[in-house]
C-alpha cells in the first residue's frame, strides 16, 4: 500500500485499521463524518475511553473530544491527565457548574491544572470557597499576579494562610510587591522561599542580610547583588550549606576563593573545583585534595590546563581519570592513553568522547565492555562499518547508541527497524536519515505505541506541507 | 525432552477504578491486561536451557483462562515456545490458586514433561501458591523462589539456588521431574523479534477442555476451592500524611522523620 500523500486518505486508512491509537494518532486531521467514525472507535467502548482520558500520549484533540463524556471515571481522569487542553479545561468546569452535583476534588483538580484557562482559576479564586481549590491556584504556576492578589484578601483569614503564603512565595508568577508583602510577617521557611525567588527585590535582599536564621542565609548566599563585604561574613558562616552555597556564588572574589579553597568540608570544596575562575594556585590545591570528589570535579572543569589533566589521569581513582576523559578540552594524546585504562568505566569515557578521533574507536570497537561499546556507537567518528557491526549486538544499549549516533546512516540504520525492542522502533520513526518509505513500513508494528507514533508523524508531515 | 511453563494473565490497575457493584473485584472497564512478570522469568530460563542444549526439547506454556488470554500466550510463543495450550470452561470461574493448581497438573499429566516450570507468583493475586499446588497435586518435588538453576536436560536432578532472607541463597539439590517456581531476576527476558511475533500470529493456540484433561466441573470453581473471596475495597486511609511547605520545608521535615525512626 502506498503512503497516503493527503490528510483525508491517512483518517480512511486509520478507520479501516480499527486499531483505537491509530485513530487517535490521526485524530486531529479528521473532519465531519470521519470525526464521528474514529470517536466512536476510540469511545465506543468504556474502557477505550478511559484509556484515552489517562495515556499520557493522547492527543489534545482527543481528550478535547472526551471532555464532553458524561463519565465521571472519564472526567476525573481528564482533570488529571496533563495534558488535558485548556478548552477542555473550560468544558469539565462548565460541566462541573451545570451538570453534575459540583465535587471538591474535581474543582481541585481544575485549579491545579497548568492548562486550566486564567479565566476560570480567577472564577475559582474569587467564587468558590473551597480552602483546599483556593490553595491549588496559588500552587498554579500558570495563574497571574491579580489571581494572587484576589487569592491574598480571601485567605487572609484562613487558617490556612502560612501554606498559603508560602505557595505564593514559591509560584514564578508573584511579583515583587506581592513578595515584599509577604515576606516581614512569615516564618524563616517563607522568608527563605522569598529571597530564592526570581522576583525578588533588591530591597529584601538588602533586609535579609541582616536575618540570622540559617534557612534564610542558605538561600541568600547564592543572591549575585550581595556585597564583598556581606559574602566575605557568610564565608565564616558556621553551617557548612550556607558556605556551600557561597561557594557558588558567581560574584565571590578571589580572596574568598582561596579561602574556601581550604574549607573543612569536603562539600564546599567540591563545589569551589567546579568554579571558572580558579587560579593556577587554586587549581594547583586543589589537585592534590584528600577528596577525590573535590579532583573529579577539577577533572571536569574546562579551564584546567593540560599539564593539570595529565596529572589527575594518573589519578588512583577512576573516577578522576573518567572526569579527566569527559573533560572537552582533554587532549587526544591523553584521550589515546585513557583508551587503555583498565577501567571500562575510563574506557567509556574515552568513547563517548566527541574529540575521540576515528582511529582510537577502532581500537575501543574491539572491546568487550557495554558500556564501551555503547560509548562507540554513540560517537560521530566511529566508521559506518563499525556502527552497522553494533546494529547486530545482543544488547540493546548498544543498539540504541547507533540510533542516537547523529552520524548514522539510512543503511546503517534500515536492519533495526526490525529490532526486537519497541523503543528502538519508535525512536526510528523521527529520524532524519530514514525515508518515508521505511517509516511506513513500520505502521503494521506489532506494538501500539510505535503504531501511534507512526501516524502521528505522518500526520505532522502533512500538517507541515500544508503550511508550506 | 519437555519443559512445560506455566503462565497468567494477569491484571493491572490504574490509581483511579471502580470495584464492582456485588464487591467481589474491580469493575471489568478499569483492568488492563498482560503477561504476568515473573512469567517472563520462567519462560527466559526454559528457552535458555533448549537453546543451550544439544537434545531435542519442546517448550509448552499453559494457561488458564478465557480467550483474551490468547493474547499473552501468543507473547509466549513469539519468544520462542514450541506451543500453547488454554485450557477454558466457564466452570472454572471462581477458581482458588489449590483449583487451578488441580487443573495444571491435570495438563502436566497429560503432557507428561520432564519440568514444570511457574513463576513465584502472580502480580494481581500474589498468592504465590499455583506452582506449588500443582506440584501437590503431581506428587512431584518442588522448590520455591528459585534464582539460579544449574540444570542438564534428561538429569535425574537439578541444582538450584533459592532466595531467602536477608539475602541469603540456599542452594539444594532436587529430584527430576519437578516444579519449580522462578523468582525475578534470575535471568534478563528477551523481547520478542519481529519474526517471531509475525510467526506467532500464524500458530494455533490449543484450546483444551476440562474433559481433555480427565476433569469435570465439579473439580473446580468456588465450589470446589478451598477458599473463596468474599469482598475486595480500599481499606480506610492510615497515618499517612502529606508533607506541606515550601520545598526547604518539606525536606527538612523529611530529614526529621528519618532521624526520628533512626533514634538520632
Amino acid at each position: 500500500m502506498g503512503i497516503p500523500d493527503n490528510a483525508d486518505d491517512l483518517v480512511k486508512l486509520a478507520i479501516k485499521t480499527g486499531d483505537v491509537y491509530i485513530a487517535a494518532a490521526v485524530h486531529k486531521v479528521a473532519i465531519g463524518s470521519d470525526r464521528k467514525q474514529l470517536e466512536s472507535l476510540m469511545f465506543g467502548k468504556r474502557r477505550n475511553a478511559l484509556m484515552l482520558a489517562r495515556w499520557e500520549h493522547t492527543p489534545a484533540s482527543v481528550l478535547q473530544a472526551l471532555s464532553n463524556s458524561t463519565d465521571r471515571a472519564v472526567v476525573l481522569r481528564l482533570d488529571k491527565n496533563p495534558n488535558t487542553p485548556s478548552q477542555a479545561m473550560s468544558n469539565l468546569y462548565a460541566e462541573e457548574e451545570d451538570g453534575f452535583k459540583r465535587s471538591l476534588s474535581l474543582t481541585m483538580l481544575i485549579a491545579q491544572h497548568q492548562h486550566t484557562p486564567i479565566s476560570i482559576l480567577e472564577c475559582i479564586a474569587k467564587f468558590d470557597n473551597d480552602i483546599e481549590s483556593l490553595i491549588a491556584v496559588s500552587r498554579n504556576p500558570t495563574v497571574n499576579a491579580d489571581v494572587l492578589r484576589v487569592l491574598m484578601g480571601r485567605m487572609a483569614t484562613s487558617h490556612k494562610f502560612e501554606l498559603f503564603k508560602k505557595n505564593v512565595a514559591a509560584n514564578p508568577s508573584t511579583t515583587s510587591d506581592l513578595l515584599e508583602e509577604i515576606y516581614s510577617e512569615s516564618d524563616a521557611y517563607t522568608r527563605a522561599a522569598v529571597i530564592s525567588h526570581a522576583n525578588c527585590p533588591r530591597s529584601l535582599i538588602e533586609h535579609a542580610v541582616n536575618d540570622d536564621d540559617v534557612v534564610v542565609m542558605r538561600q541568600l548566599v547564592v543572591d549575585k547583588r550581595l556585597t564583598k563585604d556581606v559574602l566575605a561574613r557568610l564565608v565564616l558562616s558556621k553551617d557548612k550549606a550556607v558556605r556551600c552555597s557561597v561557594a557558588s556564588n558567581l560574584a565571590l572574589t578571589k580572596m574568598l576563593i582561596k579561602q574556601l579553597v581550604r574549607d573543612d568540608s569536603n562539600a564546599v570544596r567540591r563545589e569551589i573545583a567546579a568554579r571558572a575562575d580558579l587560579t593556577a594556585a587554586n587549581i594547583k590545591c586543589l589537585m592534590s585534595d584528600s577528596d577525590h570528589w573535590v579532583r573529579m570535579w577539577l577533572a571536569r572543569n574546562p579551564i584546567v590546563p593540560r599539564k593539570v589533566l595529565e596529572r589527575l589521569s594518573l589519578d588512583q581513582h577512576a573516577d578522576v581519570r573518567r572526569a579527566v576523559a569527559r573533560n572537552p578540552r582533554c587532549p587526544i594524546g591523553l584521550l589515546k592513553i585513557l583508551a587503555k585504562d583498565e577501567n571500562s568505566w575510563v574506557r567509556s569515557a574515552v568513547a563517548y568522547q566527541h574529540k575521540s578521533p576515528k582511529r582510537l574507536m577502532l581500537g575501543l570497537a574491539e572491546d568487550t565492555d557495554v558500556d564501551v561499546l555503547s560509548g562507540v556507537a554513540n560517537n560521530p567518528h566511529t566508521p559506518q562499518r563499525i556502527l552497522q557491526k553494533l546494529t547486530t549486538s545482543p544488547e540493546a544499549d548498544i543498539r540504541r547508541g547507533v540510533i542516537l549516533n547523529n552520524k548514522a546512516r539510512r543503511n546503517t540504520l534500515l536492519p533495526l527497524l526490525e529490532d526486537p525492542y519497541y523503543l528502538h522502533r519508535l525512536m526510528l520513526v523521527d529520524s532524519s536519515k530514514l525515508k518515508e518509505k521505511d517509516k511506513w513500513h513500520l505502521r503494521n508494528d506489532p506494538d501500539f505505541q510505535v503504531r501511534f507514533v507512526v501516524f502521528k508523524w505522518f500526520v505532522n508531515r502533512l500538517n507541515k506541507v500544508i503550511v508550506q | 525432552m519437555k519443559i512445560l511453563v506455566a503462565v497468567k494473565q494477569v491484571a493491572t490497575l490504574d490509581e483511579d477504578f471502580e470495584i464492582r457493584a456485588n464487591g467481589s473485584d474491580v469493575e471489568e472497564d478499569f483492568l488492563l491486561y498482560d503477561l504476568n512478570e515473573w512469567d517472563d522469568f520462567s519462560l527466559e530460563e526454559a528457552m535458555k536451557i533448549k537453546e543451550s542444549s544439544d537434545v531435542e526439547i519442546e517448550v509448552v506454556v499453559v494457561s488458564i483462562g478465557p480467550d483474551r488470554v490468547d493474547e499473552s500466550l501468543r507473547k509466549c510463543l513469539a519468544k520462542g515456545a514450541d506451543r500453547a495450550i488454554r485450557v477454558w470452561d466457564d466452570a472454572i470461574e471462581g477458581s482458588d490458586a489449590i483449583a487451578i493448581g488441580r487443573i495444571l497438573a491435570a495438563v502436566a499429566q497429560k503432557e507428561a514433561p520432564d519440568m514444570v516450570f511457574a513463576g513465584v507468583q502472580s502480580s494481581d493475586q500474589a498468592y504465590a501458591s499455583t506452582g506449588i499446588s500443582t506440584a501437590a497435586y503431581l506428587d512431584w518435588p518442588h522448590a520455591a523462589v528459585v534464582a539460579d538453576l544449574q540444570y542438564k536436560p534428561g538429569s535425574g536432578s537439578a541444582v538450584i539456588r533459592r532466595e531467602l532472607e536477608g539475602g541469603m541463597l540456599q542452594e539444594v539439590e532436587i529430584n527430576c521431574p519437578a516444579v519449580l517456581t522462578i523468582q525475578l531476576g534470575i535471568n534478563k527476558p528477551r523481547y520478542a523479534s519481529l519474526r517471531g511475533i509475525k510467526q506467532a500470529a500464524a500458530k494455533p493456540i490449543e484450546e483444551v477442555s476440562l474433559a481433555d484433561v480427565g476433569l469435570t466441573g465439579a473439580d473446580v470453581g468456588a465450589d470446589s476451592s478451598m477458599s473463596r473471596v468474599r469482598r475486595m475495597y480500599i481499606p480506610a486511609k492510615g497515618r499517612a500524611q502529606m508533607i506541606e511547605g515550601t520545598i526547604a520545608e518539606q525536606a527538612a521535615r523529611l530529614i526529621q522523620i528519618i532521624n526520628e525512626f533512626k533514634g538520632a
